[in-house]
């Protein structure tokens, strides 16, 4: 019993990481309609920006957040600005294409720099554990978890309670009325695009504190929050709880009942009977254009 | 582009490309040109489905994986021979992309991405697991079969030319069937295709089907050649990235594309992989960023004027 | 008029229905479409005759387009059922059901852009009736001269002015062998001797034995062609009859009231 309640909890917590990564895939492509193929690459480099700071400068990692979190707006605007826009109006076929090309980039260029060796960032508490009952709590897993109820409400708060949000919700309905309203579409797809790298960013922060972290480590990533998202619903941004809890128990449960290797097998067969029986997620509000 | 004379100097080429292993060359070169055939091969392949059609498919390396498995099985523990073993290996890759093809050419294009890139993903996850869960104990070392030793360079040499000529024949021939009609009518406008009497599913399916053969048949071929196989080899993902972007430069969706694609990328893998390992994947990169910004034809489809029938 | 609806019997082109000239060739009983909460097509029954012109007229958002799309199969009905020459085709796949002899132009014309025009129309020669190469060629090319498109066989059909477009779409549709031909609002944008061009093939059109149906809001066209017309609105038929009394109908007039339709006559 112990043990069912351990997996299942940490399953909830492995959830939560998942879902933390993954909202940005999903606001990406609600307003955008770009499926982002170097989407891993954003936790990647969050990871690596906190990793050095850590080891070069001895600087906590929960408070590189913000900076990361700065630095992958940047970094996702000025990449939306200049290269993606040009396919923002063409068949999202294009946009996959494009993206994966600069995933092989960012992701081959990091192996050079970095080289390919693991690396983890251990601080003083990284393994310290709440102790409830015989079930162990990872305390930075859970700060991760936290996080990403955070960052669901922050973005629903971004979304229904700015001007910004309300332009961005605008533009993700109907581009042509939203231009002729006023909106700035470049720009607004810009900031959209900067808001998902940061918050993806901040949670590839906060991951390299208890993942290992390396350069090729975003396909995998992506794969993962493709999976999230495609279960939680497709531009549905509150979905993607929904989806990293259900794939985070899954694949927990598995890894402790059956086999660790068959719950990594486990995310791509459940992805694909998704897109194939269901592809509008669990509760039918994703998009599926 | 020289209308008339264009087919006699590809025979002369073709004829040429016979004899290069008589003519004293190199034993690197003539495996270097055998590498190019098959490449040639893989990508030819991945342009008859997601060329034409225009769904994109990020799994093939799933067909090919299957087909280094089953040849290799079948080559090790069976002692069958080679040629019957790719054989199997293409017609096991082909049913096993029945099940798959159907459900999936249904989805929109990109989700018809992603899922063939779980399908293959989850493929090689399976074979990673297969001893553990089926308790069978065919592998040595992770994963691995090997198999038995193979004959020189030339052999594969023939044999990919062969493949090579078979599958660029078969694309052009498709290119100017009912068939290839059909799939392009599908890329364009796929509604209205199915509403001009176009069984755009069936069509769809016949072409992946096809499709996964010679990569089955080709892994198999392959799995001889590297005569040790792991499933991180033959499942690897980039290999389909390389039969994309091989397809993209040469011209997706044109029948000398790959041609293009392969020879011009292979021969900068040569060059690159072994002092700038990293650096080959970057360029590629760099291809895809700017083939879809400024080149969405590729090479050969640039170089043809529109409106007139590529060969 | 009975309608029989004997299992698999010979029932393509030539096959014994049709001989059966006692029923309707197309027919919709109780059809019903819904998107959501709303029904774009409600309960709507009609039927077409043998080798006649029927008009179909409507405000916008009538549920006029949609209901193409149930015939040709692009929606299944949430109720009701498509008969083609008495055999039910609703819920067939719409190349199953263009094979089997109807075709429709859209309002926004979708030509095979990066294919020739005389490839676009080959695509139906080669798959709606399932000819060989050569006699697909064959026959296109003398459909393109009949619509008036021969001197441009060779142009891509991205290039090709939007009212060529629409003959395109329309040779395309002859091309599958369509007996049935659903024109979806195929004059839209025409001046008036464009206009009466396609009046004059759609005529030539079905003294070759083919059924029309169309869609439009050329008043003039509609009801000088037609020789009968249905008049739908929020998706619910209204009106049905000639031309002559579907003009005085009060119903019809109070559906188009307020609405500033130019080409009114």
């Amino acid at each position: 019993m112990l043990l069912f309640l351990q997996s299942l909890l940490n399953g909830i917590l492995l959830g939560g990481i998942y879902a933390s990564y993954s909202a940005g895939f999903s606001l990406i492509f609600g307003v955008m309609g770009v499926i982002n193929l170097f989407h891993g690459e954003m936790v990647m480099l969050g990871a690596f920006l906190t990793y050095w700071i850590f080891t070069l400068f001895h600087i906590d990692p929960f408070l590189t957040v913000p900076l990361s979190f700065f630095s992958l707006f940047i970094f996702g605007y000025l990449i939306q600005r200049f290269v993606i826009n040009r396919v923002v109006e063409a068949p999202p076929t294009n946009s996959y294409i494009l993206t994966f090309g600069i995933h092989l980039i960012v992701a081959y260029a990091a192996l050079w720099i970095w080289t390919a060796d693991f690396r983890t960032v251990t601080t003083s508490y990284s393994g310290m554990n709440a102790n409830m009952g015989g079930i162990i709590i990872p305390y930075a897993r859970l700060v991760t978890f936290v996080l990403a109820l955070i960052v669901v409400a922050g973005l629903y708060f971004l979304l229904y309670r700015t001007e910004i949000g309300r332009a961005i919700q605008a533009t993700a309905q109907d581009k042509e009325i939203a231009r002729l309203m006023g909106v700035n579409i470049r720009q607004i797809f810009a900031i959209t695009f900067g808001i998902g790298a940061a918050i993806t960013g901040i949670a590839g922060s906060l991951i390299s504190t208890y993942f290992i972290i390396f350069p090729q480590m975003g396909l995998s990533y992506t794969i993962v929050a493709f999976c999230v998202v495609v279960l939680g619903g497709m531009g549905y941004i509150p979905g993607v709880l929904y989806g990293g809890l259900i794939l985070g128990v899954v694949q927990s449960l598995t890894a402790t009942y059956l086999n660790a290797g068959l719950s990594g097998a486990l995310t791509f067969i459940l992805l694909f009977i998704m897109l194939v029986l269901r592809p509008a997620g669990i509760l039918g509000r994703g998009i599926v254009e | 582009m020289l209308k008339k004379s264009s087919p006699l100097i590809l025979i002369l080429i073709t004829i040429g490309l016979l004899f290069v292993p008589f003519g004293g060359f190199s034993e690197y070169f003539v495996r270097l040109l055998a590498v190019i055939f098959l490449w040639i091969g893989k990508a030819g392949c991945w342009n008859i489905i997601s060329g034409y059609t225009g769904y994109i498919d990020f799994g093939a390396v799933g067909y090919y994986g299957i087909g280094s498995y089953v040849t290799a099985l079948l080559m090790s523990k069976g002692n069958a021979p080679f040629l019957v073993s790719i054989l199997v290996s293409g017609l096991v890759s082909a049913l096993i992309a029945l099940p798959i093809g159907l459900p999936t050419l249904r989805l929109r294009g990109a989700y018809f991405g992603i899922a063939t890139l779980a399908f293959a993903e989850a493929m090689k996850q399976i074979i990673l697991e297969f001893d553990k869960t089926a308790g069978v104990n065919f592998f040595e070392g992770p994963h691995g079969i090997t198999l038995p030793i193979g004959p020189k360079n030339e052999f594969f040499y023939y044999i990919g030319f062969a493949v090579m000529v078979v599958v660029i024949g078969i694309a052009y021939w498709i290119k100017r069937s009912k068939l290839g009609y059909a799939l392009r009518a599908i890329h364009e406008a796929e509604q209205a295709a199915e509403l001009s009497g176009v069984d755009t599913l069936r069509s769809k399916v016949k072409a992946y089907m096809i499709s996964a053969f010679f990569l089955g048949l080709i892994g198999g071929i392959e799995a001889y050649w590297l005569t040790y196989i792991t499933p991180h080899m033959v499942f690897d993902v980039l290999i389909t990235i390389q039969m994309v972007v091989m397809s993209l430069l040469g011209g997706i969706g044109t029948v000398f594309g790959p041609v293009v694609g392969a020879s011009f990328l292979t021969i900068l893998y040569e060059l690159l992989h072994r002092d700038f390992p990293y650096t080959y994947t970057i360029i590629v990169g760099f291809i895809i960023v700017v083939i879809v910004l400024l080149m969405p034809k590729g090479i050969v489809g640039t170089l043809t004027p529109a409106g007139r029938r590529e060969p | 008029m009975k309608i029989i609806n004997l299992p698999l019997l010979p029932f393509g082109k030539g096959g014994w229905r049709d001989l059966v000239v006692d029923m309707p060739i197309l027919e919709g009983r109780d059809l019903t479409k819904y998107f959501g909460a709303l029904a774009a097509v409600h309960a709507i029954d009609f039927s077409v005759e043998k080798g006649e012109i029927l008009g179909m007229i409507g405000p916008n958002g009538a549920g006029k387009s949609t209901l193409f799309s149930v015939i040709t199969g692009v929606y299944k009905p949430d109720e009701g059922e498509v008969f083609f020459k008495g055999r039910k085709i609703s819920g067939l796949k719409p190349h199953a059901i263009c094979r089997m002899g109807i075709a429709k132009t859209a309002q926004l014309v979708q030509p095979f852009r990066e294919m020739t025009v005389l490839e676009n129309v080959l695509v139906g020669g080669l798959h709606g009736k399932n000819l060989s190469l050569s006699k697909a060629t064959q026959e296109a090319e003398e459909i393109l001269e009949c619509v008036g498109l021969g001197a441009m066989k060779g142009m891509a059909s991205g290039s090709i002015t939007v009212p060529d477009r629409r003959r395109l779409e329309l040779a395309r549709a002859l091309a599958t062998g369509a007996e049935v031909l659903l024109l979806d609002e195929n004059m839209a944008g025409l001046n008036p001797t464009e206009i009466e061009e396609v009046l004059k093939l759609l005529r030539e059109i079905r003294d070759q034995g083919k059924t029309l149906v169309l869609v439009e809001h050329i008043m003039r066209a509609v009801m000088g062609i037609s020789d009968r017309i249905i008049v739908l609105n929020y998706g619910e038929k209204i009106a049905e009859g000639i031309p002559a009394e579907i003009a005085n109908h009060q119903k019809v007039i109070e559906a188009y009231l307020g609405e500033k339709h130019a080409s009114y006559r």
